[in-house]
């Protein structure tokens, strides 16, 4: 059983496209959000926007998908996870931004 | 699987498995909901239970009842009905289920005994249990629940420590054997259920085994004959095993069926074979494991014990019989052979008065030698006479004739016939005998021995000053004082005063003549009289006997009482006395005999010394002709050593002769001062005025030429020995003086060289006077080569005698023959008249037996003393070498025991030894020899076997120097041995006992098996008791409720502790019925009224959900348990308060509940924590909630030993302690298999518990992503190797923070720059989100231990 996970692709008002995640990314599930990732990202159009507002919980594997990405990605995130995307060195790299 | 199993995989396949069918409750699907609410709730709990349901009363169970009760039975026993299940106590359980089913009331059983065959045989087992109804769904009653706890181990434990107890409890001192075997014996008895019976047998001196007592047998039983044959299985010497038991008419003990087994025990003795054996048959309802067998060993060990005193015992007073018997026959034979005396000596003092008389005007020469003989028969006669007195004396035989005297009178004459002896010894006498004012009634003839016995003594040993004789009237008693200004005693010898035969050793006295009866007959001959002797002394001032005499007639017998006859003149009893004295008197001729084997008159001792034979011969006939005694020698030299051995009175020498000439020896004999006065007549067949000068110059006394006249020669050895005689008789009276000196005497020169030594001194060193003089070092010094410590002691010694004016001091000598001895020495300086010289005189005295006596008897004291001191085996054993090590100065001492393990058990002084580089094959040889006989191997050391109690125990020194390991050594080894062997079976002994009493005592207090977060103390006020009357419990409860439970019973020690062990196993099994604080406790108080010792008792109960933090309590007579808030602030749970156990025990009892905020601390504690002396109790509640307070930050286990260490007294808890510690929520652990699919439940529970803690939701969030990269970490890295492992997660806060550790069984691995660029991201996660992390790498696999804090 891997953690609950839920991954929707489509686009947002401006017609960016947007991923959106809800429930919890760890190591178990880590690889189908990868995957997600990877399938939504363009190269050399508009960047990706990830939203993870309704993400409880992401781990280092987590992370390690946004990082594999992170100049093609823009990151949505709520208060929760704000402390770790930082500490992490991801907002260096990326804009993360809330809702 | 139907749902209603679920609770419980394994019963519930089993229960599922069922063809419910055929039973009566039918298929589960058709169950009511009661049913199947009661299953789910029996599968959930982990508590022992079993239900029975509906008409035929069908049988459940859960698993914790399987493991501890049904055993074998399961899992036949689902489904059946309960009749069936439990068909062997169904008669002692059947009622109670009908009553339960009947009444619908709940029944309450206590250590119920019950033979339950759940392991092959009905089994001896105690329960305590209770029956409660179960209702259906309409509210009918329909079956029962039983919830159990089994207690067997602890009834068991009771019982055996009991019998242990009642043992060892015999208050008297036991004579015989048959008296401790009969008490052994009776308290056996009084257990019949573990000892159906016993028999102990003996062997006796012929090595049979006799039947010496026997417990629970009727008499003449043929199981236990009265001599065993050589056959019999029972015959054990070894160790010992179980003997099947078997014919018909065994006694049953308290049984219903006879023992199968018996247990053979052998009773050890030290060093040698047992002394017996016990059989102890076994209770066929228990399994002969270890615990029933040590049981029953430490009985046997008892009885050696008991059997070991009494031997000793008995074997003192033989001894102590034997010497009275020694005594009676000395006493015997001195009065046979006294008499025998009397007899020739009438007859010689007979004759001889009248020789006297005839030989009047005779020479006076003749009428000297008269005189002596004379006197010395009277003192002969005296002594006779004394003896046999006393033989009649202690025979009883002496019958006294009491007629009345005048005391006074009576004394006063007596001293009277002292006084010119008294005045010409120079003393003054005082007599001082008024009239007294009541008569007394004495034996005339006794009386007059005993004054003058006293005055006697007194004379003998009084050099200056005087001698007072007193009489007085007293209370009710004439008082007779003798009383002398002499030498005095020491007050070591004044207890033995009055024994007989006993004498003062080395005192100065009148004379050295004495038998040593004189005060022992005066003591006898008062004691006739019904008065006292008794004596003060001070050594030096002088001494006072006094004697006390009752008046009147009252004491005597009637029949003894003679009217006062002729007065015999008093005269001849004294007279022996007043010879006596005479003699010590200065005036008096010399005293005794004159020196035995020196001729007087014109006999001499001459030394001949010719090398012609034939005038050897002529001189030797013709010297004995003259009647002198001849030495003839045929040189010089042989001369020389002939005078050096024994000085004659003359020398009679020929010039020429072969080896030493006759002017050699005589400037031999006078350069040495021994011989330097020897007179020496040479004879020379050389005529002549110069040969003549020369002899005389060489110092020669005279010359005598050949030929020579027979007349004229014996004229010269006369007037030479005349003349030498005048000469020497300083110089001869010396040296028979010095000779009959019984110390070693010896002269020094100032050049160290010993120049004279007498006799004593060659028996001590076996070095005589022919090697004279010994040049230092002298040859019985110690060799510097072989014994350098002794040498030294000698070197120093010798400074001393060499550089002092006077001392003393003890040496080790060796004997010519090569034996070690120890002299003790005094010396003065002198100055030689003669020469002007410096030369040093001294004595010595043989005190090697002393010497050894006091080395073995401070080692013996010292290694008792050490191994008084010790706590258990290896200690005493440690102490013991360490001991061995400093008596003989070793450079370590080993103890190896072959207990059968490899390498053997080693104890060694010196740390850096091992088996390895010890000398193992010495120790493997002493093995294999005989017990406690030391072995000497030649410069290594000396080892010795005793017996350790757990094999053969090889004992070694190793020596540091080169100091000889004597025969004295080796006898004191041996003896240290034995007492070792001894010493470390009775510690051994002691360490068992204490180690199965403490097993017993922690049956009574319970496993301890505390839910997490819980931390508790125990400390009983009793030692070396583990247990005492306060308890705490802690119970798990349906819906994983937890009971807190402390109490304290009416006092401490073994009598509380018994009553806490009742009750608390009665309130667990309350609580577990109804988990209601006030209601147990209510409970309780009807079960504690009948419980002796259980009332006033107090209690503190609370039940806690620990998911809410939610707290019911309820407190009978208790102090109120302390709450501290993570913020600081504290207070007291005083609420539900009411009385003590079993006061009113009708009255129902109120309940209180609090809940504990997250992170609060909560302190349960028995009075003794608290109560101090001349303190109110409220200050002794304040400190501890001080100290509650202070250590919310620490983590409970902690908190528990700082609170134990803040309260205690300075000199320790005078009261049973105990205290339960606990803070909401108690610590979340989680163990899980290493797979990814799990971190989302982990999570979840770890998130629920977080907020319980009541932490800040970021706060938790940063917690749960450091916990997720730990977990991950392990799951990802830790389990690479083997998979399938399991992960352990544990969560505890504080107050004020908490603390994560995650521990994988896996090997961390440290991310390499060459992986992934991601890896690692974990930790630096971890490291951010928490304030401390740790990851410790060791073989058994990974912790990551990690601490933040969650509030300020």
């Amino acid at each position: 059983m891997t953690t609950a996970l839920m991954l929707t692709t489509s686009r947002d008002s401006d017609g960016a496209p947007v991923l959106t995640a809800a429930g919890e990314i760890d190591m178990s599930n880590a690889e189908t959000f990868a995957a997600a990732l990877a399938a939504a990202v363009r190269p050399e159009s508009r960047p990706l926007v990830v939203d993870l507002t309704a993400v409880e919980y992401l781990d280092s594997a987590g992370l390690a998908a946004l990082f594999q990405h992170a100049d093609r990605i823009e990151v949505v995130a709520g208060s929760l996870l704000t402390p770790l995307l930082t500490v992490s060195g991801l907002t260096d790299l990326t804009v993360v931004r809330g809702r | 699987m139907s749902d209603v199993f679920a609770a419980d995989a394994e019963v519930g396949r089993d229960l599922a498995a069922v063809d419910w069918k055929r039973t009566p409750v039918g298929p589960p699907e058709g169950w009511p909901q009661s049913l199947r609410t009661a299953v789910s709730i029996l599968l959930s709990s982990r508590f022992p239970m079993w239900m029975a349901w509906g008409p035929g009363l069908t049988f459940f169970c859960n698993a914790a009842y399987r493991r501890d009760t049904l055993g074998r039975k399961y899992p036949w026993a689902l489904g059946r009905s309960a009749s069936e299940v439990w068909a062997e106590i169904w008669a002692d359980i059947g009622p109670r289920v009908q009553n339960v089913l009947d009444t619908g009331h709940a029944t309450w059983d206590e250590d119920l005994l019950l033979f339950l065959e759940r392991s092959g045989y009905p089994e001896e087992s105690y329960h305590t249990f209770s029956y409660s109804p179960l209702r259906d769904d309409d509210g009918a009653l329909v079956g029962m629940l039983c919830v159990v706890s089994e207690e067997t181990d602890r009834v068991i434990a009771e019982r055996r420590m009991a019998t242990l107890r009642d043992l060892g409890s015999d208050p008297s001192v036991v004579r015989t054997e048959d008296e401790a075997l009969a008490f052994a014996a009776l308290q056996l008895e009084g257990n019949r259920r573990d000892l159906p019976f016993t028999v102990t047998y003996i062997f006796d001196e012929n090595g049979r085994a006799r039947r010496r007592s026997s417990t629970g047998l009727p008499p003449g039983h043929p199981v236990a004959p009265a001599i065993l044959g050589d056959d019999h299985p029972w015959l054990t010497v070894a160790e010992s095993r179980l003997v099947p038991l078997e014919g018909p008419g065994l006694p049953t003990g308290d049984w219903p069926k006879p023992p199968r087994e018996a247990l053979v025990v052998p009773l050890l003795r030290q060093g040698d074979a047992p002394y017996g054996f016990l059989v102890a048959a076994l209770n066929r309802y228990r399994p002969a494991d270890e615990t029933y067998r040590g049981f029953i060993e430490l009985i046997a060990g008892h009885l050696a014990a008991g059997i070991a005193g009494v031997r000793s015992y008995r074997a003192q007073q033989r001894r102590a019989e034997e010497l009275a018997e020694l005594d009676r026959a000395k006493t015997t034979f001195f009065s046979n052979i006294s008499h025998e005396f009397r007899t020739p000596l009438t007859l010689i003092m007979g004759p001889l008065d009248e020789l006297r008389t005839r030989l009047d005007s005779a020479d006076p020469a003749i009428l000297d030698e008269l005189e002596v003989i004379h006197r010395n028969g009277l003192r002969l006669g005296k002594l006779v006479n004394a003896l046999l007195d006393f033989a009649r004396l202690e025979a009883g035989r002496m019958q006294a004739r009491y007629e009345q005297v005048d005391l006074a009178a009576t004394t006063a004459e007596l001293a009277g016939v002292f006084r010119s002896a008294v005045e010409r010894a120079g003393l003054a006498f005082e007599v001082d005998c008024p009239p007294l004012p009541e008569p007394v009634l004495v034996d005339r003839g006794m009386w007059e021995k005993v004054v003058l016995n006293l005055l006697s003594n007194a004379l003998k040993f009084t050099f200056d000053g005087s001698i007072r004789v007193t009489v007085r009237a007293g209370r009710g008693e004439a008082v007779i004082t003798v009383a002398d200004s002499g030498i005095g005693i020491a007050p070591e010898a004044m207890p033995r005063l009055f024994e007989r035969f006993h004498r003062i050793e080395n005192v100065r006295a009148r004379s050295n003549e004495g038998s040593g009866i004189g005060l022992a007959m005066v003591k006898e001959l008062v004691g006739l009289h019904h008065g006292t002797v008794s004596a003060e002394s001070t050594p030096g001032e002088g001494t006072t006997f006094t004697v006390r005499l009752p008046f009147g007639t009252a004491h005597l017998p009637p029949d003894a009482i003679v009217t006062p006859g002729e007065v015999a003149p008093v005269l001849a009893a004294a007279r022996p006395f007043l010879q006596e004295a005479d003699r010590w008197s200065p005036g008096s001729p010399p005293p005794g005999p004159r020196p035995a084997g020196r001729p007087g008159g014109d006999v001499a001792d001459i030394v001949v010394a010719d090398d012609n034979a034939d005038m050897r011969e002529y001189l030797t006939r013709l010297l004995c002709s003259a009647g002198h005694r001849v030495v003839a020698v045929g040189d010089g030299r042989q001369a020389l050593d002939a005078v050096r051995t024994e000085a004659p009175d003359l020398v009679v020498s020929d010039v020429m002769m072969p080896r030493m000439t006759g002017l050699e020896l005589v400037a031999a004999l006078r350069g040495d001062s021994r011989t330097a006065g020897v007179p020496v007549l040479l004879l020379s067949a050389r005529a002549g005025a110069e040969a003549s000068i020369e002899g005389l110059d060489a110092g020669a006394d005279d010359y005598l030429f050949k030929p020579f006249s027979a007349a004229e020669l014996l004229a010269r050895v006369r007037a030479n020995v005349e003349l030498a005689r005048l000469r020497n008789h300083h110089a001869r009276w010396r040296t028979a003086l010095v000779d009959s000196l019984q110390e070693a005497f010896f002269i020094c020169a100032d050049d160290g060289a010993v120049i004279e030594i007498n006799a004593a001194f060659t028996e001590i060193t076996g070095y005589g006077p022919e090697g004279l003089p010994y040049a230092a070092d002298h040859p019985w010094w110690p060799d510097p080569e072989i014994d350098p410590e002794a040498y030294a002691e000698v070197i120093v010694a010798f400074d001393v005698l060499m550089q002092h004016r006077q001392g003393r001091y003890t040496v080790p000598l060796v004997h010519r023959d090569g034996h070690r001895l120890w002299v003790a020495a005094a010396f003065n300086q002198v100055r030689d008249p003669e020469s002007g010289r410096l030369v040093i005189v001294g004595t010595f005295r043989d005190v090697t037996d002393e010497h050894y006596a006091i080395q073995r008897e401070t080692a013996l004291a010292s290694l008792s003393m050490r191994l008084s001191e010790a706590d258990d085996l290896a200690d005493a054993l440690a102490g013991a070498c360490d001991e061995l090590r400093g008596l003989w100065q070793a450079s370590y001492v080993l103890a190896a025991v072959f207990d059968g393990a490899d390498p053997p058990a080693l104890t060694v002084t010196d740390p850096e030894m091992t088996w390895e580089n010890a000398p193992r094959q010495q120790l493997l040889s002493i093995r294999d020899r005989p017990m406690l006989t030391p072995v000497t191997e030649h410069t290594t050391g000396a080892g010795i076997a005793l017996e350790h109690p757990r094999g053969t125990m090889v004992l070694w020194v190793g020596f540091g120097n080169q100091r000889p390991f004597t025969e004295q050594d080796q006898t004191l080894l041996a003896l240290l041995a034995g007492h070792l062997g001894q010493s470390l079976r009775r510690v051994h002994q002691i360490d068992q006992q204490r180690e199965t009493a403490l097993a017993l005592q922690r049956a009574i207090l319970g496993p301890d098996q505390l839910p997490a977060g819980f931390a508790v103390r125990y400390e009983p006020a009793t030692r070396p008791l583990k247990v005492g009357g306060d308890w705490f419990d802690t119970v798990p409860l349906p819906d994983g409720q937890i009971g807190l439970v402390v109490g304290d019973c009416v006092g401490h020690g073994l009598p509380a502790a018994t009553v806490m062990g009742q009750l608390r196993s009665a309130f667990r099994a309350l609580l577990l019925q109804d988990p209601s604080p006030a209601r147990a406790l209510s409970a309780l108080d009807r079960f504690a009224a009948l419980l002796p010792g259980a009332s006033c008792a107090t209690v503190f109960c609370g039940v806690l959900d620990p998911a809410s933090g939610h707290l019911r309590y309820s407190a009978a007579g208790h102090p109120p348990p302390i709450i501290a808030h993570a913020d600081g602030s504290t207070e007291l749970l005083d609420q539900g308060r009411s009385r003590p156990i079993a006061i009113r025990p009708h009255e129902a009892r109120p309940e209180a509940t609090f809940d504990m905020p997250p992170r609060t601390t909560l302190l349960l504690y028995t009075d003794g924590l608290v109560e101090r002396r001349r303190r109110p109790l409220t200050d002794g509640i304040d400190e501890a909630t001080t100290a509650v307070r202070l250590g919310r930050r620490t983590p409970v286990e902690d908190l528990a030993t700082e609170v134990m260490t803040r309260l205690a007294p300075e000199d320790g808890f005078d009261d049973d302690v105990a205290l339960l510690l606990y803070r909401q929520p108690g610590p979340l652990e989680l163990e899980f298999p290493a797979e990814s699919s799990r971190l989302s439940a982990i999570r979840a529970a770890l998130r629920g518990w977080l907020e319980r803690c009541g932490v800040d939701p970021a706060i938790s969030q940063n917690v749960l992503i450091a916990a997720g990269e730990a977990c991950a970490n392990a799951i990802e890295h830790g389990n690479r190797d083997h998979v399938g492992g399991l992960i352990r997660l544990r969560a505890a806060a504080t107050a004020d923070a908490l603390r994560l550790i995650v521990t994988d069984s896996g090997r961390w691995r440290i991310p390499s720059p060459g992986d992934s660029p991601h890896r690692g991201r974990g930790i630096m996660l971890m490291r951010a989100f928490m304030s401390e992390v740790r990851i410790t790498t060791g073989a058994a696999g990974t912790t990551i231990d990690m601490q933040t804090r969650i509030a300020t």
